[in-house]
């Protein structure tokens, strides 16, 4: 664009006005930014609530600072290797605390007083936060950073899933499973081994008829026999010896037999010992769910140890969960020393292990979390079944073109549109069929359960397709050539590779049916119930139906604080679930 | 596996191969076939419980009625579906006026201007927007929006209100216009842009006047799809807009033309199509009432709207797409 409101030139031809590009750059921007920095200020003070931050004192604040985050960041530091890296962290956290109290007081003098903010929270929040991402980013691709990291991913992920596998206890007979397993799960593995050792692909087919035949024959026995094992060795039988038993095979293939032996072996005893010895003695910290608790978070660990201590590299990131431990508890022995007003954080353990109830500081999630964890983990199965294999149906078993290839673009454009139908239908859809029509009741877990997996189903299948066909077709081709049949063919070629990519996006989908509570009011889930189901049909809370619950309350307790820790309780397992969906998929690439 | 006769068998078409061949092959069919069934299945649903409330409520009534009151207390049910239309098109609009400039213009700068790095950090952050459970944006608006907005521009705002739903419904909505509408233009070959530049334009006006006139459709079946999204979202606007069907008083301006005061719908609480399907469920499953089939009507209207609006999106972004 020419301008002619130049001074000195003539007319100013050949001049481009910058000034207009340069607006526009900046306001496309802005515009990209405007509404994750709504979203980002919005977390913030749900965060502020939900932990009570407003009334931590400096001194609290500085503590933690300075016994938990500081080392941290030094870890960081230490495991990017990079000097440059260190002189800007340590520039930004500086220059970041002076801009930060320059902006923050002019803020206050010329505009007023920003609610439930102070100078440090804003420290917190804008470079504490951000530059704790960052250096936690570049401190994971050093050695000893993903070494530490992989180890605490693992405790965490290890006792969130046997706390899970618990929970789901609550509701599958474990008897019935007992039954199953030693009748089904076991005769089939042997059967599965002896094949794969032998090579005898017979004994291999025979697989899924043996399971299938033990798993009815549990179900016809259950009624029957009615002496078990207790709960202890039952969860011993089925859940922690398999788990150590793989732990031991993962090993032996890379390692020795003792090594295999022992990292098989030690979580298991230390496992038992916990799980038998404090239900014997009476304590409160043993009995079965921590034995499940152990073995699941124990075997991975000790496999991941023994990789760690295989390669040699970066073996002392292996500390990072100590110096995080030490950090935590030197912070609070100095909090409880001098005495410093520490602030009373809404998430807490009453919250977490407590029923709701109406005072705001005896309201617990504790029905609602059971009941979401139970949901999920039916409509994983479910979506992860349907999904797999209706992708393989129309990627690898359909043809593109005659009768067979206008019914496969059919189901395509149907499952485009199913994807696109507002969730509050599929909630009729459950409430008319699932709940009246097939009489699975109003709100139990079975009818929940259906119409979300069937509402993900669309996005699953969708990913799943593109993790299939992103598998290069000369694999395919290959495996046809030697002769092998289509099933065989998708079975040994096609979901080994395309599996991380099933998995991450199944995950995604699953992190949208967590959150999901349209559907849930529409089949009369109950908005809050007392205790945790008993079985597949009785009343179900979620999540997100108790928070929707409790918003509706107008106390400020339970407005500003038992929903915002709800709130972040359910964003903390969200961001765990895609974290993990993302690791997956990074891992993947990184693999391939 | 062998045959004892001299050639090989080259098909090893056993009889188990045959079978476990066909067992699965069934199977995965079977699976495919689910989401068809899934389809008739809401339609047939929708249909049955809609069609024994026409029986009851005139669809003439229905839809030109403009009081909802499923539930009163003394008696006289009234369905008319105008109130909830207005509420409904009080948050789309309201939404649609936050997620589609800001979702067109972080679509430009994300295919036009953002390095590659920027873009890398941007496109998932904008994910994340959509990835948030919309009962916990429903809390945000109540809880923080609102008071917000009451304590700075609308002093006179009700606690439950439309305007603080649908701004959230809008930036939830901000990432669908935004994805869409950037691979509309990042499908814009870069000889158009080059050519743009040969003749003297500068960035900006390639980007306004090449890139987004050739991505025009993609960026129209976005608008159709964040519309249709917001339509049918459920959550924000129940936690915080209320449940109040509310016929706002329509004016008359001097041409005859009606018209709405929109501080008297964006300021008050209202309800939405989906809010009355929600309120009645709150209530009422068991079946046979009249309330109960009117939330399949209302879920019925939903269902058609969403489904014309995807099907146009789909036609819009086929029919005019340019063939590079």
């Amino acid at each position: 664009m020419a301008t002619d409101t130049d001074t000195g030139r003539v007319e100013g031809f050949g001049e481009v006005s910058r000034v207009r590009g340069i607006a526009f750059e900046y306001l496309s921007l802005g515009a990209s930014v405007f509404g994750i920095f709504a979203l980002a200020v919005l977390l913030v003070y749900v965060t502020i609530d939900a932990f009570d931050l407003a009334n931590a004192s400096p001194e609290w604040l500085l503590t933690y600072f300075l016994t938990l985050v500081v080392p941290f960041l030094g870890f960081c530091l230490y495991s990017a290797r990079d000097r440059a890296l260190t002189r800007r962290a340590v520039t930004v956290a500086g220059g970041g605390l002076v801009a930060v109290a320059v902006v923050f007081t002019l803020v206050e003098t010329f505009v007023g007083q920003i609610p439930r903010l102070n100078w440090q929270l804003a420290y917190l929040f804008a470079v504490g936060i951000p530059l704790t991402g960052y250096l936690t980013y570049m401190g994971a691709r050093g050695q000893p950073g993903s070494v530490g990291f992989g180890l605490v991913g693992r405790l965490i992920g290890g006792t969130a899933v046997g706390l899970a596998l618990t929970v789901l206890f609550l509701v599958f007979d474990p008897r019935l499973w007992f039954l199953a397993y030693t009748l089904g799960v076991v005769p089939a593995t042997l059967a599965y081994g002896y094949g794969y050792v032998r090579e005898v692909p017979t004994a291999m087919t025979a697989v899924i008829p043996i399971g299938i035949v033990g798993t009815l024959g549990a179900v016809l026995l259950r009624p029957i026999v009615d002496t078990y094992p207790t709960t202890v060795f039952v969860y011993l039988w089925t859940l922690a010896i398999p788990v150590a038993v793989a732990g031991a095979l993962v090993v032996a293939a890379r390692g020795g037999r003792t090594t295999a032996l022992a990292a098989g072996g030690v979580p298991l005893a230390v496992a038992t010992a916990v799980g038998l010895g404090g239900q014997l003695a009476g304590l409160a910290v043993g009995g079965p769910n921590a034995l499940v608790v152990l073995a699941v978070a124990g075997v991975p660990t000790a496999v991941y140890l023994h990789r760690v201590f295989d390669v040699g590299e970066g073996v002392i990131g292996l500390g990072l969960p100590v110096l995080l431990a030490v950090g935590a508890l030197a912070g609070a022995l100095v909090v409880e020393t001098f005495g410093i007003p520490a602030p009373n954080p809404w998430v807490s353990e009453t919250f977490l292990t407590e029923a709701p109830s109406r005072t705001a500081s005896e309201a617990g999630l504790y029905p609602a979390i059971v009941g979401s964890v139970i949901i999920i983990a039916m409509v994983a199965v479910l979506s992860f079944v349907l999904g797999v294999a209706t992708s393989v149906f129309l990627e690898e078993y359909t043809a593109d073109s005659g009768v067979v290839g206008a019914l496969t673009r059919l189901l395509q454009i149907n499952i485009a549109n199913l994807a696109a139908i507002p969730s509050v239908v599929y909630g009729l859809l459950g409430l008319g069929l699932f709940a009246n029509l097939l009489g699975f009741g109003f709100g139990t877990a079975v009818t929940v359960s259906l119409t979300l997996s069937l509402l993900i189903l669309p996005i699953t299948i969708i990913s799943a397709q593109e993790a299939i066909r992103s598998v290069p077709d000369d694999l395919r081709r290959g495996s046809d050539a030697m002769g092998a049949t289509r099933w065989q063919t998708t079975k040994n070629i096609v979901l080994p590779e395309a599996f991380p990519g099933i998995l991450t996006g199944t995950i995604l989908a699953l992190g949208r049916a967590i959150g999901e509570t349209a559907p849930l009011i529409m089949v009369g889930a109950a908005t809050t119930v007392f205790s945790p189901p008993s079985s597949l049909f009785s009343k179900f809370s979620a999540m997100p139906m108790q928070i929707y619950a409790w918003a509706n309350f107008p106390q400020a307790e339970f407005r500003y604080g038992v929903v915002a820790a709800g709130v972040i309780t359910l964003l903390v397992i969200l961001i765990g679930m895609n974290g993990t969906a993302i690791l997956l998929r990074n891992r993947a690439e990184r693999g391939s | 596996m062998t045959d004892s006769t001299e050639s090989p068998d080259l098909q090893r078409r056993s009889g188990l191969t045959r079978l476990k061949e066909g067992t699965y092959g069934g199977f995965f069919a079977a699976c495919a076939a689910i989401t068809l069934l899934t389809t008739v299945a809401i339609i047939a649903t929708l249909l049955s419980d809609a069609v024994m409330f026409f029986a009851e409520v005139p669809i003439r009534e229905f839809l030109f009625s403009t009081s909802w009151s499923p539930n009163p207390r003394g008696g006289g049910q009234t369905f008319g579906i105008v109130a909830l239309v207005i509420g409904t098109l009080t948050v789309t609009i309201t939404a649609a006026f936050v997620a589609l400039p800001v979702g067109t213009l972080t679509a430009i700068y994300l295919s036009e201007y953002a390095t590659s790095n920027a873009r890398s950090i941007l496109k998932p952050l904008l994910e994340i927007l959509a990835g948030i459970p919309t009962v916990v944006y429903g809390y945000f608006a109540l809880v923080y929006v609102t008071p917000a907005l009451k304590a700075t521009l609308f002093p006179e705002m009700s606690t439950f209100n439309a305007l603080s739903a649908s701004l959230m419904v809008g930036i939830m909505t901000i990432p669908m216009v935004s994805s869409i509408s950037e691979d509309a233009m990042s499908a814009v070959p870069d000889d158009l842009r080059q050519a743009g530049y040969g003749l003297g334009a500068t960035k900006f006006e390639v980007s306004t006047g090449i890139v987004v006139p050739a991505s025009i459709s993609g960026i129209a079946s976005s608008y159709i799809l964040a519309v249709s999204r917001a339509i049918g979202e459920t959550m924000i606007v129940v936690v915080a807009m209320g449940a109040q069907a509310r016929m706002p008083t329509v004016g008359e301006t001097v041409l005859g033309i009606p018209y709405i005061n929109p501080a008297d719908v964006l300021l008050e609480s209202g309800m939405t199509i989906t809010v009355a399907m929600v309120q009645i469920a709150g209530g009422d499953l068991t079946g046979g009432t009249i309330p109960y089939d009117a939330m399949f009507a209302l879920g019925l209207t939903l269902f058609v709207v969403t489904f014309v609006m995807n099907v146009l999106s789909d036609i819009i972004a086929e029919r005019y797409r340019e063939e590079y």
